[in-house]
């Protein structure tokens, strides 16, 4: 067994499933959709993405590529909630968490590509 | 680039990793903790405040408690928080200090800034492999002539005094070993404006590889390299397309020139000498008996010389490997061993060991019992400059001097080196005829030397040649001051090339044919002016004819209309 694998896999799964509790729900509803875990799967997404600093295979860089994907939406999804809440002041309503929780999905997308590349990697390697 | 960014990120991964979880179990933990609000209603800080209090706070700024006062479990909460990010960043930045004084590191910023340098040269500029004293005296001359460098030495150490040597442009430098392929390629002779390439390293070895690689990596580049030993210079030359300059048989050849014709070295010194130098005298070693000093490299190039040309000589070197000949004494360089090589006798005293106070002393003492010994000395060291000159030796042999002036030849004018390779092949007579000839055209001053080639692809060249109905087009033209009319330019012409023939010293009225070149002797602006013969093919009308041709197409029109009414 390789600790390096097990952390590796770990934060890119961890940072999918996170991403994917955050996202189901009602679109439009926001007390569906909890801030602290949209904090915690941009936490994860983060570590995931310095995670795959420095790799310079092909598929390293694909690997960065996705996890800087997943990053950038989870961080705009959190800026539009800030915005709401601090900046304009108002409560969060149906279209702005429809924003937040869509930008979410697409980092979701991105994850599941992250977790298929890890899946592919491994399969690939068969050993 | 990629490289180094790579590195810095593989390198800080565990740092920002660091700093992200310390963030997160901050400002996770004080969204967690309840708060109270001054309404006196129990809630958690959101997440927005919690990270912007945590960010001014690990940061040390501290802007107090923000949006209401805190509880005190928030207060201990924040308590642990202040501990935990100061270690978290002072882990950061210590690894980002340890990177920035990482050895492996500076060494990749470095070869990345001189890569980036080196692909964005776009002028001619040479590469030069090894700065020892031959290598800084040629880089010196070659930024003299206006061409840039790139300098590539193991050693930063040696190469520490370029930033503040007075270079007319800073040559770009990069301490690492040349013969690494990569090293090499980084270097830009791969670039189509890398004029060539010298390797000057100290040993031939290094030199051979140096040599072969870029050959491989670049089949049209100009090689130069030093061989000290024959058989490195046999290696190369059997490799094939690199001008290969051993400089102790240089000396030794032009020793033996100079034993027939004095004459021909003299106009060899005076052509590659820097231009401006007086003409230096021609001297004629005696012929006699020798005694060399050291029977190294150049006491045996020396020796090879003097038996081709069968004149006596006895050697003496401490040396006890050297082979067995009756003329070598083994011995110290002391006064006893001068007498038993038989120094009383001798004529002329070649001081050529490798150490400069060795061929001083032998120089004092073979005067002491013979005071008009012709005397030879080689100075090996830069700083013993002054005291070698002191020794006023009759020659005196530099080693970095001759490589200086063989690889200009090489590198500036390859048809000047052809041009004193006929020379050397006539007898003195000739020689003194050139010189004589030369120095008339252009006093007594040491010349610039150049060729000009009679291209046709050149504009002035074509219409000299094509467009002019067949009317010949004399090396005079050439001569003529394309801006004072009937004035001769300060220039001679030294040698005639067509085809496989070549003339020396071809008259004025010499008619030129395309695909000619003549090589010239004379000033530089003389030089300059003359390029505008190659592109301008009014000005060669003019010379040719005395009247410029009109250039536009409406005055050519209307010149033919004139010249059809006139008929």
């Amino acid at each position: 067994m390789n600790l390096e694998k097990v952390i590796f896999g770990f934060f890119i799964i961890f940072a999918c499933t996170l991403n994917f509790g955050f996202f189901i729900g009602d679109i439009e509803r926001h007390e569906l959709h909890h801030p602290m875990e949209l904090f915690a799967a941009v936490v994860v997404n983060l570590i995931a993405t310095v995670l795959k600093f420095g790799d310079r295979t092909q598929l390293g860089a694909t690997h960065l590529a996705t996890s800087l994907v997943a990053s950038l939406q989870l961080v705009a999804a959190s800026m539009v909630w800030v915005w709401q809440l601090y900046v304009v002041g108002q409560p969060m309503n149906a279209e702005l968490t429809a924003v937040v929780v869509s930008l979410s999905g697409g980092a979701l997308l991105a994850n599941v590509f992250s977790v298929i590349l890890l899946i592919g990697e491994t399969l690939r390697q068969g050993r | 680039m990629s490289d180094l960014l790579f590195l810095i990120l593989r390198r800080l991964r565990a740092p920002l990793i660091t700093v992200i979880c310390v963030y997160a179990i901050s400002v996770g933990g004080l969204a967690l903790i309840p708060g109270m609000t001054p309404e006196g209603i129990r809630e958690p800080m959101s997440i927005f405040h919690a990270f912007y209090v945590m960010s001014y706070t690990a940061t040390t700024i501290g802007f107090g408690e923000i949006p209401y006062p805190f509880t005190d479990a928030q207060r201990l909460w924040v308590t642990f928080a202040i501990y935990l990010s100061v270690i978290g960043w002072a882990y950061t930045l210590g690894s980002v200090v340890a990177l920035a004084n990482d050895q492996p590191f500076r060494i990749m910023v470095r070869r990345s800034i001189f890569n980036w340098q080196v692909r964005g040269l776009a002028e001619p500029f040479y590469v030069l492999c090894g700065y020892g004293q031959s290598g800084a005296r040629l880089s010196r001359a070659l930024d003299r002539l206006g061409n840039r460098l790139v300098i590539i030495d193991p050693s930063p150490e040696r190469m520490a005094p370029i930033a503040v040597q007075d270079y007319g442009t800073p040559p770009i430098t990069l301490a690492a070993d040349a013969r690494l392929a990569d090293v090499l390629d980084d270097s830009g002779i791969r670039s189509p404006f890398c004029l060539g390439l010298i390797a000057l390293a100290g040993e031939d070895g290094v030199n051979q590889s140096i040599a072969i690689g870029a050959r491989v990596l670049n089949p049209d580049i100009l090689i130069v390299a030093r061989a000290k030993s024959t058989v490195a210079k046999v290696n190369l030359e059997s490799f094939g397309g690199v001008a290969v300059i051993n400089p102790f048989e240089t000396f030794a050849f032009n020793l033996g020139v100079g034993l027939r014709s004095p004459e021909i070295v003299q106009i060899e010194d005076w052509l590659t000498a820097t231009t401006g130098s007086p003409i230096p005298p021609a001297i004629q070693p005696p012929r006699g008996r020798w005694v060399l000093v050291g029977f190294g490299r150049f006491g045996r190039a020396i020796a090879q010389v003097l038996d081709q040309e069968g004149i006596e000589w006895k050697a003496f070197d401490p040396r006890e490997e050297t082979e067995a000949d009756q003329r070598l004494v083994h011995g110290d360089y002391t006064e006893n061993v001068l007498h038993d090589a038989g120094v009383e006798h001798a004529d002329v005293l070649v001081a050529g060991s490798d150490g400069d106070s060795v061929n001083l002393g032998a120089t004092t003492l073979a005067r002491r019992v013979k005071p008009d010994i012709f005397v030879v000395i080689r100075q090996n060291q830069m700083q013993d400059k002054s005291l070698v000159e002191a020794a006023r030796a009759n020659l005196k042999f530099v080693q970095s001097e001759i490589m200086v002036n063989e690889c200009l030849q090489v590198l500036k004018t390859p048809m000047l080196g052809r041009f004193i390779a006929q020379l050397r092949a006539g007898d003195s007579a000739q020689a003194a005829a050139v010189l004589a000839r030369t120095r008339q055209a252009v006093g007594d001053l040491s010349p610039d030397t150049w060729a000009f080639e009679c291209d046709v692809l050149q504009p002035g060249m074509f219409f000299a040649f094509f467009q002019r109905v067949g009317l010949p087009f004399r090396i005079q033209h050439l001569l003529e001051d394309p801006t004072n009319p009937g004035e001769r330019l300060h220039a001679t012409p030294l040698m005639l090339e067509r085809d496989r023939e070549t003339r020396l010293l071809p008259a004025d009225d010499t008619i030129l044919k395309p695909g000619d070149r003549v090589l010239f002797a004379g000033d530089d602006s003389a030089r300059r002016l003359q390029q505008r013969y190659l592109v301008e093919p009014g000005t060669v009308a003019w010379v040719c004819s005395g009247s410029e041709p009109p250039r536009g197409l409406i005055f050519r029109w209307l010149q033919k209309r004139r010249a059809r009414a006139e008929a």
